[in-house]
């Protein structure tokens, strides 16, 4: 399922990064590679907020739709 | 021997206060991922022969963004003799991604652990003796905020830069890697061992800007390598090199870190970003946090007690006190002296000029101080955010909101609050359009004319409708530029939340004033200069001195009022107080005064009280001319202060004049449709 989807709350471990190379490099250099767990610490009308690797990361749901967990 | 010691690190890791602390430089900090830019340069403040470099932040060494560029091209090209590679202890498993990097470019390496207090507080325990044997580099404990462990940092750093031991070699990659590693570092010749094993990592991760400066003979057997290495790694073997760092960073932080406790915690950020970033609340805090702020600058009533000045309306009023004083004394003086007339006409109208900015001064300050305690904070990274689905529809990113609402209060701090957006092109059309947000230099013309042509209609209304085409114009020219201006689409936001942190008041002094002097000095001397020129031109003809109507301003006015032939107000006076306008915007009023036969004082004093001005201007502007009169100097270009300031802040004059000439052509257009439009209701 999509990132985007997932509520506040839950962790969820990263299957897919389906985004152009630039992006995933830079997902990749903040911390989001497969396997990875994904904490969802909030989210309002503009996208989520992230915990990974003890980092808190916003990003729009544009983005979040991109990223697929499991 | 000197030494040159780069800082180098994640945005928001505390890199910057570091620098502060070491060098005791003037310098930015803010929470902004990206900041700092521009390379920062000091010398350490115990040991004049160490030299300092502030990189920029950075998440790793794959070129990203433009900072990221710099910082990696700084550190493989030009090789400092030692990286402090500053660590945010309280989220060490990102940060130690860049570390692994840093390492692999054999340049020697200390390891700062920064936030220890942070992570004592959380009773997590990182053991920096062990981390240090394993990486083969000192790892010193540091918070940078209190100038704890700095001592022990440099020293480490100074050994470490004159003894020049490599760190250990590390065994991050699998079998499959490391070979393909070897293998292309057989093909190459140049550089240190370092080098060749850093540009064999960075081949294999499909680094463009390193194959690029391969040569035709080596590029062929080495993309083969490659290629082989992406079939194994199904397709992305920069994916599984990263994948492998932080397997490695994993078992790093299992042997060196103690969680007190496991899973979530959530910290006292997690708690306020529960109620600051709120799917409902996020919006009304932030109105009520960005009033205040506006009421602390530029209130007459503030807190909505009756008469009792803001913070900066008081200081403002100060500071016009003081200089009205000083005025008066230097017009004694000259006078006693015997000046001639044109002498202390152009003495007192250059002291007019530059008090009109120091007037602006303290508002400039306090409004400043206050966005520097915001940003500092943390809070300003999650108003980006927060707006950023409001301004997505405008085709800009979250990050312009700040500036343009401070445009409503004064475009030269907005214009300065600008350099905090990241992407080029939002930065640009947001400088572009920050003008358009009715500042309140602006207010006195839309009173002038309300009281004076519009007697008989609802006059909050005339001025509510003259900001509302202001905000259309922002909105439609967001629009229009964000396809006209190369750039591509807005990007993702994707934005690291910094923890939440009480500002120390030495970062958020500094941080004001670096804004503020550059204000002053720079806004000082455009409108020092404008105003030389303007009194000139209205005080003389080529037969002397003369009355302002036989001036050059009133055969300038004369010769460019046929331009204003289709918006309703080709009249000399009209087209001269466009012109003075760019001056400051008040000064219309002041203009109109003195060309329509009243005392300029008088006039602003009248527009104050709400009475019929100018009876005179009525022969000259119909209703429909007025709104386009209002509207054209609303848009056209800005007072000279603040193109001085989209001047410093595009960094071009090509930029500038752009900026300059959409908002003329713009203003134009607009006051010709409104002209027009008007003009069948009146």
């Amino acid at each position: 399922m999509a990132l985007a989807m997932v509520g506040i709350g839950e962790t969820r471990t990263i299957t897919e990064l389906r985004v152009k190379e630039e992006m995933k490099r830079h997902l990749q250099d903040l911390g989001f590679t497969v396997g990875e767990k994904v904490y969802v610490a909030g989210e309002n009308s503009s996208g989520l907020i992230l915990k990974i690797k003890g980092a808190r990361i916003a990003l729009n749901r544009g983005l979040a739709t991109k990223i697929s967990v499991a | 021997m000197s030494y040159t010691i780069a800082l180098a690190g994640n945005p928001n890791c505390g890199k910057t206060t570091l620098f502060n602390e070491l060098t005791g430089s003037r310098q930015h900090v803010g929470n902004w991922p990206g900041v700092t830019v521009d390379k920062k340069e000091g010398t350490y403040k115990k040991n004049k022969e160490i030299n300092m470099l502030d990189l920029p932040g950075t998440y790793s060494l794959s070129p990203y963004s433009a900072e990221e560029i710099v910082a990696r091209d700084y550190i493989v090209k030009e090789k400092p003799d030692a990286v402090i590679n500053i660590v945010d202890g309280t989220s060490i498993e990102r940060n130690l991604y860049l570390t692994l990097q840093v390492l692999e470019t054999g340049i020697p390496t200390v390891v700062a652990m920064n936030m220890m207090d942070e992570v004592e507080n959380r009773g997590d325990k990182i053991d920096c003796q062990k981390l240090s044997q394993i990486l083969g580099v000192p790892v010193v404990p540091i918070v940078a905020r209190t100038g704890k462990g700095l001592d022990e940092l440099m020293k480490a750093a100074h050994k470490t830069a004159s003894g020049a031991r490599p760190s250990n070699q590390l065994l991050i990659f699998g079998d499959d890697i490391e070979q393909a590693i070897e293998e292309i570092k057989e093909h190459l010749t140049e550089g240190t061992p370092g080098d060749r094993q850093w540009t064999a990592i960075k081949l294999l991760e499909g680094d463009e800007v390193i194959a690029k400066t391969l040569e035709p003979a080596q590029a062929g057997t080495i993309q083969d390598i490659v290629d082989r290495m992406d079939s194994k790694c199904s397709g992305d073997t920069e994916a599984a090199i990263a994948d492998q760092r932080y397997q490695y960073i994993g078992q790093l932080v299992k042997k060196t870190v103690k969680k007190a406790q496991s899973g979530h915690v959530e910290t006292r950020s997690d708690k306020l970003d529960k109620i600051l970033t709120n799917r409902v609340l996020a919006l009304p805090i932030f109105a009520a946090v960005m009033y205040l702020l506006f009421a602390a600058t530029f209130s007459e009533n503030f807190l909505f007690i009756p008469g009792l000045p803001s913070p900066g309306v008081w200081l403002a009023g100060l500071v016009e006190t003081a200089w009205g004083a000083l005025t008066g004394l230097v017009e004694g003086g000259l006078t006693a002296v015997g000046a001639s007339g044109w002498a202390l006409g152009l003495v007192l109208s250059c002291m007019d000029g530059i008090g009109a900015v120091a007037g602006f001064l303290p508002l400039v300050l306090v409004l400043f101080l206050l966005l520097s305690f915001l940003e500092d904070s943390g809070y300003m990274a999650r108003v980006a955010f927060v707006m950023d689905r409001i301004f997505r529809r405008f085709g800009l990113s979250g990050r312009s909101f700040i500036p343009l609402l401070m445009g409503f209060g004064c475009s030269v701090p907005a214009l300065m609050a600008s350099r905090t957006l990241e992407n080029d092109k939002d930065r640009k059309i947001t400088m572009m359009i920050t003008p358009f947000m009715s500042c309140g230099a602006k207010l006195p013309i839309y009173l002038m004319f309300a009281v004076t042509l519009f007697v008989n209609s609802n006059q909050t209304m005339i001025v509510f409708g003259i900001y509302m085409i202001g905000l259309l114009a922002a909105v439609a020219s967001a629009f229009i530029l964000g396809k006209l201006l190369k750039g591509g689409e807005v990007s993702n936001f994707i934005m690291e939340l910094p923890a939440y942190r009480i500002p120390t008041l030495k970062s958020v002094l500094i941080h004001a004033w670096e804004k503020v002097k550059g204000f002053a000095v720079k806004a000082g001397t455009v409108i020092f200069g404008s105003t030389v020129l303007i009194w000139l031109l209205s005080s003389f003809n080529f037969s002397g001195m003369c009355e302002m109507e036989d001036s050059f301003l009133a055969s300038i006015g004369n010769a460019i009022k046929f331009i204003f032939i289709p918006l309703g107000f080709a009249d000399w006076r009209a087209s001269v107080g466009v012109v003075t306008g760019w001056i400051a915007k008040e000064n219309i009023v002041a203009t109109f005064g003195q060309l329509f036969g009243g005392v300029s004082d008088e006039v602003i004093e009248a527009v104050s009280a709400g009475e019929e001005a100018l009876p005179a201007i009525t022969s000259v502007f119909t209703p429909a001319a007025a709104w386009a009169y209002m509207t054209f100097n609303l848009l056209c270009m800005p007072c000279f202060a603040a193109v001085g300031a989209i001047k410093r802040e595009m960094g071009s004059w090509k930029w500038t004049l752009r900026a300059v000439g959409y908002q003329m052509l713009t203003a134009y257009i607009v006051a010709f449709v409104v002209y027009h439009l008007f003009g069948l209701f009146y």
